[in-house]
């Protein structure tokens, strides 16, 4: 088990965010890192009724969305990975 | 004692030359340190100024300018003006001397290197003005804040910013570092008199001095106007440094050096102007939103000399048009809310009619970044002070080294824009950044960021206490907090409609 620095694109957020994850987070463990510090203090959950996605950030956001129960190991997530946090 | 008469001398005594004989003409002007472009040496003895002074004059003249500086301090001091200032107000001032005092005092080395290795005598004879000048502004703007810090500890950073390793001194001084402390004699009076001085100064100057005479601070508006009358002379430096650059063809690397020096000028110089103009004053004390100073002061003013020196609009100006409507509001936003990192005390200042105003003066800012500000203000009015702390770190950007933010709400315009170099990965808030840092990675690789030190083991552990001593922040004085103690969010309950 190791920290991973990933840079975290929350939807709606106008901040981006250096958040710790551990490598065997999964990606819904991930997403809920990366809203705990941005949602409810400088902005809103994008839709409370769905839950968060992780992909990776591409200039074109079409990156594939990550699988839920995805590891960070197994994305091969390295340090300073960028990431959009986002509802589907 | 009978005088000739200046125009019996003047040209002799800024135009005199020598052909060295102890030394090569290299030794004496290296290449590095005076002309990496190859200009031909006689090209210089065309370098024509259009700002001619005598050192009497000048000496003279500076004189009068100090002692009407220092008498309208005298005379507002003993009116207790700042004891009873409005505490945002005084959180510009803190910002502005923080930022600028120590910055001015560095550029004496600007202006003593082009003094030293500049070709031209009247390049030489320009720059020793300038670098007279600078030293001026940088005592002034010590001594003033000095007086304040018995009424509030934050004034010290007008020393001690610069000294520090807080956020915000890092951005400026690696935007400084780069442009005026780095260069060689003629790159440095492009990206600090033309594009720096020329053309982005007269919007700190010429609109903070307004917005300050507005509040009654003659003290910092004559301050301001007294240092802005220097600017325009030495900032005209540069403008006949390009012409001879041009004439030689080396526009491309004229436009390059302006290019670079303005985007990275006007990244910091928008937090120092721009907020406070959109959101510390007072509604009925703005002279006009900071986007409007920019158009009238700036953009207008500088493409037209772009265009006299027969440069072109930076490549990036696009981008430049939309960084006016979004940067200041976004670091706004972010400063306030990790305002225990800085040495001022911002104010959100965001009541229903100040919504109006932004809304009015940029369609659309409800929509964007005022869906931020709900968020804070709900926090606010439902008793939860505490979230409208941030917690955690910005991304932050390794060329400007301020946080990576963009516009918020449906738009989502947040973006990291990254490079990989020799392995390493670099974090970038913007394509201009970016650019800059391609145009020379070499220059620009090995500097950290505040985040990059906390995961290279220069801030260890890296606790939010420890990146708070490193920064500074509880050291030299207390960190920032609201400076109207969320006074401005009372506005909502007097206006429900609003609050909606």
């Amino acid at each position: 088990m190791s920290n991973v620095a990933v840079l975290s694109r929350l939807q709606f957020d106008a901040h981006t965010r250096v958040i710790d994850v551990d490598d065997g987070f999964t990606m819904d463990q991930v997403a809920a890192a990366c809203a705990a510090p941005a949602v409810g203090y400088q902005t809103s959950h994008p839709d409370p009724s769905k839950p968060l996605r992780v992909r990776r950030t591409t200039d074109d956001d079409t990156a594939p969305t990550l699988p839920r129960d995805l590891t960070v190991k197994a994305a091969g997530f390295t340090h300073f990975e960028c990431i959009d946090v986002f509802v589907e | 004692m009978a005088l000739l008469d200046r125009s019996a001398w003047y040209n002799i005594a800024r135009s005199t030359n020598w052909t060295p004989k102890y030394v090569p003409e290299s030794e004496l002007f290296p290449k590095d340190q005076s002309d990496p472009y190859g200009i031909p040496t006689a090209e210089w003895e065309t370098f024509d100024e259009p700002y001619k002074v005598s050192y009497r004059e000048y000496v003279s003249v500076q004189r009068e300018k100090d002692a009407g500086a220092y008498s309208v301090k005298a005379a507002l001091m003993r009116s207790n003006y700042y004891e009873n200032a409005d505490p945002a107000y005084l959180s510009l001032l803190k910002m502005h001397y923080g930022a600028i005092a120590l910055s001015e005092y560095a550029a004496c080395q600007s202006d003593a290197r082009m003094t030293r290795f500049s070709k031209a005598p009247s390049m030489r004879n320009m720059a020793t003005f300038g670098m007279l000048d600078e030293l001026r502004h940088g005592q002034i703007q010590l001594y003033f804040p000095h007086q304040l810090v018995t009424l509030d500890r934050q004034f010290d950073w007008a020393h001690e910013a610069h000294h520090t390793r807080n956020w915000a001194t890092l951005a400026g001084r690696h935007a400084l570092d780069d442009v005026m402390m780095t260069r060689d004699a003629m790159t440095t009076s492009l990206m600090l008199n033309f594009a720096f001085e020329t053309g982005l100064t007269n919007v700190q100057m010429i609109g903070l001095s307004a917005d300050a005479a507005n509040m009654g601070d003659y003290t910092f508006s004559n301050l301001i106007t007294s240092i802005q009358s220097d600017e325009a002379r030495h900032a005209q430096i540069g403008t006949p440094v390009i012409e001879i650059m041009i004439r030689n063809g080396k526009k491309a690397e004229a436009q390059q050096a302006v290019d670079v020096a303005f985007w990275r000028i006007w990244r910091v110089f928008a937090l120092l102007t721009g907020i406070p103009m959109d959101y510390w004053f007072p509604l009925e004390k703005r002279d006009r939103s900071f986007k409007e100073y920019m158009h009238e002061f700036v953009i207008t003013q500088f493409e037209r000399q772009l265009r006299d020196v027969g440069l072109e609009r930076p490549w990036y100006w696009e981008h430049f048009l939309d960084d006016i409507e979004t940067h200041h509001h976004c670091q706004q936003a972010g400063i306030w809310s990790w305002r225990n990192t800085v040495w001022w005390n911002p104010t959100g200042g965001l009541g229903p009619a100040e919504r109006d105003w932004l809304e009015q003066k940029y369609p659309g800012w409800n929509a964007t970044h005022g869906k931020y500000w709900d968020v804070i203000i709900d926090n606010l009015r439902n008793g939860r002070p505490e979230k409208t702390e941030a917690v955690g770190m910005p991304a932050i950007c390794n060329m400007c080294q301020i946080p990576i933010s963009n516009k918020g709400g449906t738009v989502w315009k947040a973006r990291i824009y990254q490079r990989e170099y020799e392995g390493r990965r670099y974090n970038f808030c913007t394509l201009v950044c970016r650019w800059v840092f391609d145009t020379d990675p070499v220059r620009y690789k090995d500097w950290d960021t505040i985040v990059d030190r906390m995961y290279n083991g220069q801030i260890s552990p890296p606790t939010a206490e420890n990146i708070l001593r490193y920064m500074g922040s509880g050291v030299v004085s207390k960190g920032g907090r609201d400076a109207h103690d969320y006074a401005w969010v009372k506005g909502y309950d007097r206006s429900p409609q609003a609050a909606e």
